[in-house]
């Protein structure tokens, strides 16, 4: 089996975006700490259980982006992924998921992956494309929002179930290759063994530089990025904590609901 | 300018569900400004549905199309935007939109927006508004040169309740094969937990606790309330702190309890589709720019573990009066 998980690196999601000037982009301050994409975490996760069963598996990790991306494509080394390919792209501004999906569909190509893991989505854009657009591109079936995987004995397909609204599900066979973007719920994702922190060290990660091919049809832009208003009263408390209980049970009793 | 909109009707086994009618009413609004011919495609196989308000209907019908498949939608919606060509595509964003809509625009080029709450004019410019930056800012997108798929978030926009009549119905009876999946298998849910459904007050517990003995902290607070229960975020039914049947959102459960207290839960769409029905939402969260606070009537900027202990004595202090 050949794996291939796409990352993302995420802002740590308490820290704050601050709007650009001309409000086309926001950014985050020096001191923000990024890691992986929970969601994806899932994936590698699930990647390494398949290796567990089926041994000579090979999981490949990519992530597109700039230079800091390097840290979580190595954590996902360490918690035992085989190779890491960071497909540079020195930016920070919006990329359409048409453009990502293309870059890493290319990326695909020569190297035919049995299967590709995502995520269900990026938590910081939640945009949900990435994946099924890579899958359309090449030309292979696609599962989204995925709660349990099984590879079948023969290795021609896999069994996927799939979580829909209001807790339903929704089992099927899709034949290999095929895409799945994970749910989280699927897995617990495990934590880097020292063995492998050590083996990770000493790995290269692949560079691929990428920013040439941003160039072609012009998709969706984001053009205005503002505060969001508010869909309730929105009062905040103010003072010390105690201050803030007291006038919370206050607000409640008046409200008949303490 | 004008546009050809075309609408992927959200179905059950041939019937066609409310939400299409929230797709339909956001095709008008942008028919309003610019004239658009607008057509509603609806797959399934042998369906009852003759015609539909406020938009043309075109029904693929196939024996393929019986019950939903990523692959055998994204066929038919293929084949109706040949008929069509649409500029506009407009999917709900359910658990069956958001696994074709993506593969849809890859395969006609068009770029793709999901998670739509709202559409904006100015002048000719039409805009796509949906939450980034983990919901803390608002985004307003528009198309590129390409065409566009835009997944419409339920609820977002009201049903539709045009006098325009129904439009001309047409039907292609295609021959749909799936070669890449099978063995499709529906199930439903365990037994609902109908305990969240009689609460007047839900104390919800998100990622924010931390760890599994400050559910204990949860309890008390909800002990200090009548009618009470506990509920959680995912990622505190993932952690395996709170039961699954209690998850509040879209995956979980809707709840409209009279009080809703959210204990570190960051605010994601997700989350808030199951309690945006509640009377009153209280939200206590570290994180002044929590996108939590924007569906709040009351918001705490406290951590936890110093401020729901300081509450609960509070309300205890009051019951010994
Ligand atoms: C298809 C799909 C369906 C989904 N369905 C659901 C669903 O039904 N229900 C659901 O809940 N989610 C659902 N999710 C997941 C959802 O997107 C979010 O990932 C999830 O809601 C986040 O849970 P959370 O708010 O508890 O955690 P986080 O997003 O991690 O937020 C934790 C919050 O706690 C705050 N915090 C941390 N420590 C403290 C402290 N000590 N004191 C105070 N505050 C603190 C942080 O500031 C943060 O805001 C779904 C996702 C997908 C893709
Ligand atoms: N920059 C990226 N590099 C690699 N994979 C990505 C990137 N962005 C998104 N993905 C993958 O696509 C999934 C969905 O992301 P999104 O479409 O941004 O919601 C993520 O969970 C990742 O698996």
């Amino acid at each position: 089996m050949k794996i291939l998980v796409c990352i993302k690196q995420v802002p740590d999601q308490e820290s704050r975006p601050i709007a650009y000037q001309d409000q086309t982009w926001a950014g985050y301050g020096d001191n923000t700490s990024y890691w992986i994409n929970r969601f994806d975490e899932h994936a590698v996760e699930e990647a390494l259980r398949i290796r567990e069963i089926i041994p000579d598996t090979v999981i490949d990790i990519v992530s597109i982006g700039p230079a800091r991306v390097t840290s979580a494509i190595k954590r996902s080394l360490e918690m035992g992924a085989d190779q890491g390919f960071h497909l540079f792209m020195d930016s920070d501004a919006y990329v359409s998921p048409s453009i990502k999906s293309r870059l890493i569909a290319d990326f695909c190509n020569t190297r035919e992956y049995d299967l590709i893991l995502t995520g269900v989505m990026s938590e910081d854009m939640m945009s949900g494309q990435t994946g099924p657009m890579i899958a359309a591109r090449l030309g292979i079936p696609s599962a989204t929002s995925v709660m349990k995987l099984e590879m079948n004995t023969a290795k021609s397909c896999i069994r996927v179930e799939r979580e829909l609204d209001s807790g339903h599900r929704c089992s099927m066979d899709l034949a290999l290759p095929a895409l799945v973007a994970v749910q989280s719920g699927i897995n617990r994702p495990r934590y880097p063994s020292l063995s492998n922190v050590l083996r990770a060290k000493n790995s290269e990660i692949t560079v691929i530089r990428s920013d040439a091919s941003l160039t072609g049809p012009s998709y969706e832009t984001v053009e205005k990025v503002q505060d969001t208003g508010s869909d309730r009263s929105g009062i905040r408390l103010e003072g010390t904590t105690t201050e803030k209980a007291a006038r919370l049970w206050q607000i409640l009793h008046e409200k008949s609901l303490i | 300018m004008s546009h050809s909109i075309m609408i992927m009707c959200e179905q059950s086994g041939g019937r066609i569900l409310p939400v299409t009618s929230e797709l339909i009413s956001c095709a008008n609004l942008i028919a309003a400004h610019c004239h658009s011919r607008i057509t509603a495609v609806l797959p399934g196989l042998n369906t009852d549905a003759y015609s539909i308000p406020g938009a043309d209907l075109l029904i693929i019908n196939s024996p393929g199309l019986a019950e939903y498949t990523c692959e055998g939608w994204e066929m038919a919606a293929m084949l109706a935007a040949e008929q069509i060509m649409p500029d506009i595509i407009i999917i709900a964003h359910t658990s069956t939109g958001y696994d074709y809509a993506p593969r849809v625009a890859a395969l006609t080029g068009s770029g793709c927006i999901t998670s739509v709450c709202g559409i904006e004019f100015t002048g000719d410019n039409l805009t796509y508004r949906r939450g980034g930056f983990h919901g803390k800012l608002d985004l307003q997108y528009r198309a590129g040169e390409q065409a566009l798929v835009i997944t419409v978030l339920p609820g977002a926009f009201p049903s539709y309740d045009g006098q325009t009549e129904a439009g001309m119905t047409s039907i292609i009876n295609a021959d749909i094969q799936l070669a890449c999946t099978s063995n499709v298998q529906f199930s439903i849910p365990d037994q609902a937990n109908t305990e969240l459904e009689h609460a007047e007050v839900i104390i919800s517990a998100g990622k924010g606790i931390g760890k599994a003995e400050n559910l204990q902290m949860i309890r008390a607070m909800a002990s200090c309330f009548n009618r009470s229960a506990i509920a959680g975020s995912r990622v505190a039914c993932d952690n395996g702190w709170i039961e699954y049947n209690a998850q509040v959102g879209l995956t979980g459960q809707k709840v409209s309890p009279q009080l809703y207290v959210a204990c570190g839960i960051s605010g994601s769409a997700q989350h808030i589709a199951g309690m945006n029905g509640s009377k009153t939402v209280v939200s206590i969260n570290r994180d002044p720019e929590a996108a939590i606070f924007r569906y709040s009537d009351i918001c705490i900027v406290e951590e936890l573990e110093s401020f729901i202990p300081e509450f609960i004595r509070e309300a205890e202090k009051h019951r010994a009066e």
